[in-house]
């Protein structure tokens, strides 16, 4: 159980605090309700690239990492399709150092065509090392514009293209954050060894001096229903074929996500899973297959991702993992191997709350979705599910007209 | 009017509590350390062994054992030991590495007396089944070729035989095909020699009762096991390497793979701690000089850091990166340029601050929560979990001086010195 309150400041900032007295470290986490889903389909990887802007120094401090450094913090960001979540973890005794950048940051940046010239670089390097200069790395730059044709889940977070990240103009920069960072866009938790009443003097003496922003109002479309299969083959550089299927599942909002969620640990959460037990150990097919959920708010994907034995046929491969799959629809499931999986589950979720700086970051996420209390029906809502449950979702959601299969074959085995 | 110039008070941290482990020593040779701390219901334990590839005869052996201890005892088959461990929502996490072998296991702490009954049979009584053996190395081998498409696996394994020697433990380079000579008696002769109580180390943390603290003396502090024997040591015999730059051609590549270091004293050293430092101002943080120049000032890599590696028998420091392929060179230029900096011009009062008020925090971080503290203990195993090299740590932190850091980064780190491993292109 995680104890917490909350408050908002007039200019519409939420504010979330948990007192954990057992840690001399506190975290603090901004939660910024933007991400690569509100980029243009012209200028994708912007949210990243902004991300990147964030640590350049702000309206009033030259640097972020430095004093944050001299009072023994530390911090970091991710972006991803829908969220950009920044975050500092520092000695309990220097909380309002955090909230002195903090809010410095979310007041104005101290923009300027050098650092932008500069993160551009980064952020290409940062392209290179993961997405092209690694065996596999371009897979969601593939797998992402197939399965979606019209909902901005079809780029990932690093962008389309390079030429996106090159072409970025200060003035893109500067209309992003008055569009998308303002106080009534975020929410802030702080978690640690900290009374509501302090946060609440810290959050009005920084954060309250900020106005209200006129903010972009997402307005997504929603993906249509796929009709069709969908096929894309490429050859690659790489030493054995892989397979990549995607298959449209529910949004997180929807109860059917645990389900589907459940769904994934059954097919490979655990050496004991079907996935690893069938088409790993018993029959040979993969050195590697997973299944898993990407988790996104608004309708996501249930994937599975194998790389090939060497010698076995691209169809074989495909063939074994539809078996599974109608196992999971049509065969025998028992409670034992449900039990099984959400004592999985509840046991991460546990050590996921070892830390102040996950439990932080974790309400801030819940209430984003709609109320930080979400963070103890967890484990309830996976409990719910039922064998039932589980038949209908995997019916629904495994046919193969919702499916967008890639086949990565390797240059050398052709 | 609130003044946003200014910065808040900056407390410096005057005191940090480190924590100090219940040590058990049992008959049989094995010892218990204990934190009982957090406020969750979990419960880590790690077992560790002196059985690293160190030791090994034959290449992937260590590592082979190490991770195929869950796959079957005389009791109980892969499957099964899967099944048990799933359905306890347990994680079992082998870490071969090059001086050890080690197995964690993550646990509720309500099925601790059911998962470490698992534990101890794995790692007690394994029998690596034929079977289980040939998907091991089939797999393996498949994600060992996969690995060798990547220019940083490719530097890391160059620059590790150039630094050691190729037929040094700590430097041999492998092939895909070793996988396939490993037999089951090699594996069954390894674990027999090197798994046994007289090297081994429990580290335990979390909610920890007594109860559960006799149940660990009880699984591991019989004589149920293998005795304990002698492992061989092996003189350290570096290679004088005729050249100083040692490329790995790969073709079309974006970026390529830098590994650039050299042999260096260990963490039993007394400069260790202060030289420590000086690494941290060159490339250990966010903050430091490789990154604000070849990440900030120049747009080359997307990160590059470096670090002092303290094995049981070498240690050695290193500067790592992946930089775009077109200015590799310029790259290696201006990091040469740095460590030249570094030895010639003091640190400003105001940095060296930073970096002291940093890594005080690091160590702070570092103890918190029992997931950490047990990580935090594990990288000192060598010198015994001894809590005296944190205290080392944190005087050597405060005292330090511009003076210290000139001397030490002439002493240690002439950029003449160091070899250099590309994986890539290096035109």
């Amino acid at each position: 159980m995680i104890n917490f309150e909350r408050f908002t400041l007039e200019n519409g900032l939420k504010v979330i605090v948990h007192d954990d007295p057992s840690t001399d470290i506190v975290a603090v986490n901004l939660l910024y309700n933007v991400g690569s889903c509100d980029e243009s389909p012209e200028k994708t990887g912007f949210a990243h690239l902004f991300e990147h802007l964030m640590f350049e120094g702000s309206i009033n401090i030259p640097s972020f990492d430095n004093p944050l450094q001299m009072v023994g913090g530390e911090n970091n960001a991710f972006t991803s399709n829908d969220i950009t979540n920044y975050y500092i973890n520092l000695p309990k005794e220097n909380i309002e150092t955090a909230f002195w950048l903090e809010s410095d940051r979310m007041l104005s940046l101290d923009f300027s065509e050098k650092k932008l010239e500069i993160q551009k670089n980064v952020v290409i390097e940062e392209y290179n090392q993961r997405y092209l200069n690694q065996p596999y790395g371009d897979v969601f730059l593939l797998l992402r514009p197939l399965a979606y044709k019209v909902h901005p889940y079809q780029w990932p977070t690093i962008g389309k293209d390079i030429s996106h990240i090159r072409n970025a103009s200060l003035q893109d920069v500067k209309d992003f954050f008055m569009h998308h960072y303002a106080p009534n866009n975020a929410i802030l938790s702080v978690a640690g060894d900290v009374k509501l009443q302090e946060v609440k003097l810290l959050a009005e003496k920084w954060f309250a001096p900020i106005e209200k922003r006129q903010v972009y109002n997402r307005n997504l479309p929603k993906e249509p229903a796929q009709k069709e299969k969908r096929i894309l083959e490429v050859e690659r550089n790489v030493p054995y074929d892989a397979i990549y299927i995607a298959f449209h599942m529910s949004s997180k909002l929807d109860k059917d996500y645990y389900t589907s969620d459940l769904i994934s640990d059954l097919l490979s959460n655990g050496k004991s899973s079907r996935l690893y037990q069938n088409l790993v150990k018993k029959h040979k097919l993969f050195s590697d297959i997973n299944a898993y959920i990407t988790g996104e708010i608004d309708e996501g994907l249930f994937i599975i991702a194998g790389k090939l034995m060497q010698g076995i046929k691209m169809q074989e491969a495909e063939k074994a993992i539809y078996e599974e799959i109608s196992q999971i629809i049509h065969g025998p499931i028992d409670e034992y191997e449900i039990e099984k999986v959400k004592n999985k589950f509840e046991s991460t979720h546990q050590f996921g709350q070892l830390s102040v700086l996950n439990k932080a970051m974790d309400l801030a996420y819940q209430e984003l979705l709609g109320d930080a209390g979400k963070i103890n029906a967890e484990v309830e809502n996976y409990r719910n599910v039922s064998v039932q449950d589980i038949r209908i979702v995997a019916d629904k959601m495994f046919k193969s007209e919702n499916s967008s299969t890639l086949y990565y074959y390797s240059k050398n085995n052709r | 009017m609130l003044n946003r110039k200014q910065h808040p008070e900056y407390k410096t941290i005057k005191h940090i509590d480190i924590p100090v482990p219940e040590k058990i020593s049992l008959a049989n040779g094995s010892n218990i350390f204990i934190f009982n701390t957090g406020t969750q219901e979990i419960i880590k334990i790690e077992v560790i062994f002196d059985a690293g590839s160190w030791y090994q005869e034959k290449p992937f052996v260590s590592a082979s054992v190490n991770e195929m201890l869950l796959e079957g005892t005389k009791m109980l088959n892969a499957q099964q030991i899967a099944e048990k461990l799933d359905f306890y929502g347990a994680f079992m996490q082998p870490a071969p590495t090059k001086d050890h072998g080690s197995i964690t296991l993550y646990t509720l702490k309500k099925y601790f007396p059911k998962t470490i009954e698992l534990l101890a049979e794995s790692i007690k009584k394994p029998v690596f089944p034929e079977h289980e053996l040939g998907i091991y190395k089939n797999k393996r081998k498949q994600q060992f070729i996969i690995e060798m498409e990547k220019v940083t696996s490719l530097a890391r394994r160059e620059f590790n035989a150039r630094l050691f020697g190729e037929k040094h433990p700590y430097g041999y380079i492998a092939e895909a095909d070793d996988y396939d000579k490993l037999n089951q008696a090699d594996l069954l002769n390894f674990h027999k020699k090197y798994y046994h109580p007289g090297t081994c180390k429990i580290i335990i943390s979390g909610k920890v009762s007594d109860a559960d603290i006799k149940l660990t003396e009880q699984h591991f502090g019989q004589n149920d096991w293998i005795k304990q024997t002698d492992a061989p040591k092996l003189q350290l015999d570096y290679p004088i390497n005729s050249q100083n730059e040692y490329i790995v051609e790969k073709e079309d590549v974006t970026q390529t793979a830098i590994r650039i270091g050299k042999i260096i004293i260990n963490k039993e050293h007394p400069d260790f701690h202060k030289l420590n430092v000086v690494n941290t101002i060159l490339g250990g943080y966010f903050g430091s000089r490789l990154m604000k120049v070849i990440r900030e000032e120049k747009g080359y890599t997307y990160g590059i850091n470096s670090v002092i590696v303290s094995l049981a028998n070498a240690a050695f420091f290193v500067i790592v990166s992946e930089v775009g392929a077109d200015v590799a060179r310029d790259a290696v230029h201006d990091i040469e340029h740095e460590i030249k900096i570094l030895r010639e011009k003091p640190v400003t009062k105001g940095e060296l601050s930073i970096v002291k008020n940093y890594m005080l925090g690091d160590i702070l971080r570092s103890f918190d929560g029992p997931l950490e503290i047990s990580s935090a203990y594990r990288s000192i195993i060598d010198i015994d979990l001894n809590p005296g090299y944190f205290h080392q740590a944190i005087n050597a932190i405060k005292e330090i001086t511009p003076e210290e850091i000139m001397h030490l980064a002439n002493m240690y780190l002439n950029e003449t010195s160091f070899i250099k491993t590309f994986a890539g292109k290096y035109e």
